[in-house]
């Protein structure tokens, strides 16, 4: 990854933060390899926490076809349901997720995150999930609930 | 009597022919509940620990536990206990399927064969009614074959037999249950074997009691909507135990080249769970009353390894059979996970005994003279689906492959013990020590020997389950790391050998809340014990199994890891990671309450009521 170009915090899960993701997955070096076999759109839902400065659910919408990625948006409900896998959790989980305090498929298994696919095929392509969510440290990121 | 008992065992002396029944008090079934745990306690109580396994003074057990024919989820389950003859200690092995409900159904919550017969029997029980029958036409056929002419007589059958493994007293030899469950570790089927015990068949029609009808159908929902929601549930359900596969390969998980590779993708990609569903799967198949369905009914068209319509590989097999051997060819380990199926053998002793066999050919401690001409070349497997035979019929190096892996290493000779990867002579499962080093101290601490079944450092280590409700524990565990593990794996044993105990799956134990679990207990028991209660019993179930394998000579010497499992990896997950064993070993040996010999403390034994234990230990 070039150096520097992420330097300043991005508010989490807003169209901001989206396209810093985007550019920090297309700048990884491995990603387009690791992820060639991959085919299809991923919905990220955030529950609401109004406790934790998310008052509505946010919902996401990430395209990746086989190593490029495409449309990175904030979306809406309709949207994301649409995707061809659409995880959801709480705020924190998806917060401790980011932060590598929990593995995402721990987080699957354990019942922390939801998702709505085909988990044979999230199964065979584990390394491409495990790389996108790696990139997620590659950028700062501001959390409602973080001290201002 | 308690309720969800059958509230009798059976007896049968196998010398005489003749039968009875007996009852356990109630106080040893609330201290014990069933499975292995009432299994070790039988044993521990009436019988000489010193016999030869293979002798008839070795009884072999067969029980099942308070929940089993409840239609609780994952409660299909039994264990059949005896000393082993693979390791000389405790033997168990607990088994899935349809033959533990059966035998409640028939009146019994367990059966204790003591004794051998002059010549091949069968028993048969039926609502109660017991026969032994003659089965000389059935000595020499398989496990398949058997159980297709048991089921021609009475489709309704419930089958246990062990193939022709178990009849040449084969030490890795399984028993089988309706060709798709089996009772694999510890080499059991010789003991049946030596009884000329060919198979045990029941039937019955008998629904025992709960004690809070009400209480239970409300556990029962509950149980049914938590498997709903389990991803583990679906995964298992789509992929079987197989996706381990790819999650492990990554993870460090998965042995490779008989435990000297770390990393293998090409192997892992072949052999996944879901390569499996997509080429090969024809259904899916369920244990009785279970909704996850996790076992593989598959086939394979033509080619070398062509295989009719059957039982599939678990991810065990697909290791030894796949990785370990780097073998990278799925039909091959479906050929001979049908082959071990038939002939009756644990399929991670038969693989590891033949992966062990491809090294020491390579190294040139075998030959190929030696090997009766099989080129035993890594990832040639053809000449092993012959080799597994000659293991069944004890032919060739068969006869020594017989033996499992320690005791050939030892009969082979030119340092061959060193490669071996065992602890108190049993094979380890697919699960390297190296990235997860709880599951190295779980190895060394197992009452069986290498297991990963005796506990559920599995589920707690690899994030698959998280129970802080029960004890402290965290969600996501670093499986590099030995510091904290200790404590994980006490009280990881002590919840999850329950699953023995309660004869309840372990991945059930893993998919529901444990106070789903103990709710639906307590509701077909009425024992009313609290989950402080039942963790109790689980220590004093894994401290009786010491104390019995400490008088059978087990000390700490033996709480060892192999030399290969304390040797870093170059690549893979668990690259440059080896578990820390002093660390592992000093902190469980304070939080067990052993002493410098590996022996349960007195105190710590009256504390858990086994005063008899501790006066045969420190007589």
């Amino acid at each position: 990854m070039e150096e520097g170009i992420y330097m300043a915090k991005v508010k989490a899960m807003t169209q901001e933060w989206m396209d810093a993701y985007k550019a920090a997955i297309q700048a990884d070096p491995e990603y387009r390899t690791i992820a060639k076999d991959w085919e299809g759109s991923v919905a990220l839902i955030c529950n609401a926490d109004p406790s934790k400065g998310v008052p509505e659910p946010i919902y996401l919408f990430q395209d990746y076809w086989h190593g490029d990625v495409g449309e990175f948006v904030v979306c809406d409900k309709a949207k994301a349901e649409s995707a061809k896998f659409v995880m959801t959790g709480d705020y924190s989980r998806w917060k401790q997720v980011a932060l590598k305090e929990l593995d995402a498929t721990k987080a699957l298994l354990q019942g922390k995150l939801k998702m709505k696919g085909d988990l044979p095929y999230v199964v065979r392509n584990i390394k491409t999930v495990n790389k996108v969510i790696d990139i997620l440290g590659a950028f700062e990121t501001q959390w409602p609930d973080d001290p201002a | 009597m308690p309720r969800g008992y059958a509230g009798k065992f059976l007896l049968v002396d196998l010398s005489s022919g003749t039968w009875s029944d007996f009852t356990v008090e109630d106080a040893i079934l609330k201290d014990y509940l069933g499975g292995s745990s009432l299994g070790a306690k039988l044993f521990f109580d009436r019988y000489p620990l010193d016999a030869d396994p293979l002798s008839g003074q070795n009884p072999l057990m067969i029980m099942t536990g308070p929940m089993v024919a409840s239609g609780f989820p994952g409660t299909s389950r039994f264990s059949i206990c005896a000393k082993s003859p693979q390791t000389g200690i405790w033997g168990e092995s607990a088994c899935g399927g349809t033959f533990g409900p059966e035998l409640k159904r028939a009146g019994y919550d367990g059966i204790v064969f003591e004794g051998a017969s002059p010549s091949p029997v069968t028993l048969s029980v039926t609502d109660g009614k017991v026969e032994l029958l003659d089965a000389a036409d059935l000595w020499g056929k398989d496990i398949y074959e058997t159980t297709d002419i048991l089921k021609g007589k009475d489709p309704k059958l419930k089958i246990l037999t062990i193939g022709q493994a178990g009849e040449n007293v084969v030490k890795i030899a399984a028993i089988g249950n309706d060709k798709g469950h089996f009772s694999g570790r510890t080499g059991l089927g010789a003991v049946m074997g030596s009884k000329k015990l060919k198979a045990v068949v029941v039937r019955g029609s008998a629904k025992p009691d709960k004690a809070d009808d009400e209480r239970y159908k409300a556990a029962f929902k509950a149980a049914i909507a938590e498997v709903k929601e389990s991803a583990l549930a679906d995964g298992l359900h789509l992929m079987g135990s197989d996706a381990n596969m790819d999650l492990g390969m990554i993870s460090g998980d998965v042995p490779i080249k008989n435990w000297t590779v770390g990393e293998g993708f090409e192997l892992s990609s072949n052999l996944s769970g879901p390569t499996m569903r997509e080429k090969y799967l024809t259904k899916e198949h369920a244990c009785s009353n279970c909704p996850v369905a996790c076992k593989r009914v598959v086939k394979v068209d033509d080619g070398p390894f062509k295989t009719e319509e059957g039982p599939g590989p678990e991810y065990e097999t697909c290791g030894t059979f796949g990785t370990m051997m780097m073998n990278p060819d799925l039909e091959a380990v479906i050929k001979a996970n049908e082959l071990c199926n038939r002939y009756g053998m644990d399929t991670i002793s038969c693989g590891s005994a033949i992966a062990l066999a491809m090294e020491l050919y390579e190294k040139g401690i075998l030959s190929k003279d030696d090997l009766g001409g099989l080129d035993l070349t890594w990832g040639n497997m053809e000449p092993v689906m012959p080799l597994i035979r000659m293991i069944a019929y004890r032919e060739g190096i068969g006869d020594t492959l017989a033996e499992g892996s320690l005791l050939a290493a030892r009969r082979i000779g030119k340092g061959a013990e060193e490669l071996v990867v065992h602890v108190k002579g049993l094979e380890a499962p697919m699960h390297d020590p190296r990235g997860f080093h709880g599951m190295g101290l779980a190895y060394m601490m197992s009452n069986r020997g290498a297991c990963h079944l005796q506990h559920a450092v599995l589920a707690t280590e690899q994030g698959m389950a998280s129970w802080p409700q029960l004890f402290d524990m965290k969600d996501d565990y670093v499986g590099t790391t030995s510091e904290g593990k200790a404590m994980l794996v006490f009280n990881s044993e002590n919840y999850g050998i329950l699953g023995n105990s309660m004869s309840i799956c372990h991945y059930l134990v893993d998919i529901l809340k444990p106070e789903t679990i103990l709710e639906a207990f307590n509701a077909i028991t009425g024992f009313d014990l609290t989950s402080e209660d039942l963790l109790k019993t689980g220590m004093r179930d894994w401290t009786l199994k010491r104390g019995i394998n400490n008088l059978l000579g087990i000390t700490k010497k033996d709480d060892v890891l192999p030399k290969k499992l304390v040797t870093a990896l170059e690549d893979g997950g668990a690259a440059g990671s080896i578990p820390d064993v002093a660390l592992l070993l000093s902190e469980y040996y304070a939080i067990r309450g052993l002493d410098e010999r590996g022996f349960p403390k007195p105190e710590k034994l009256t504390e858990l009521g086994l005063d008899d234990l501790k006066n045969r230990l420190y007589q």
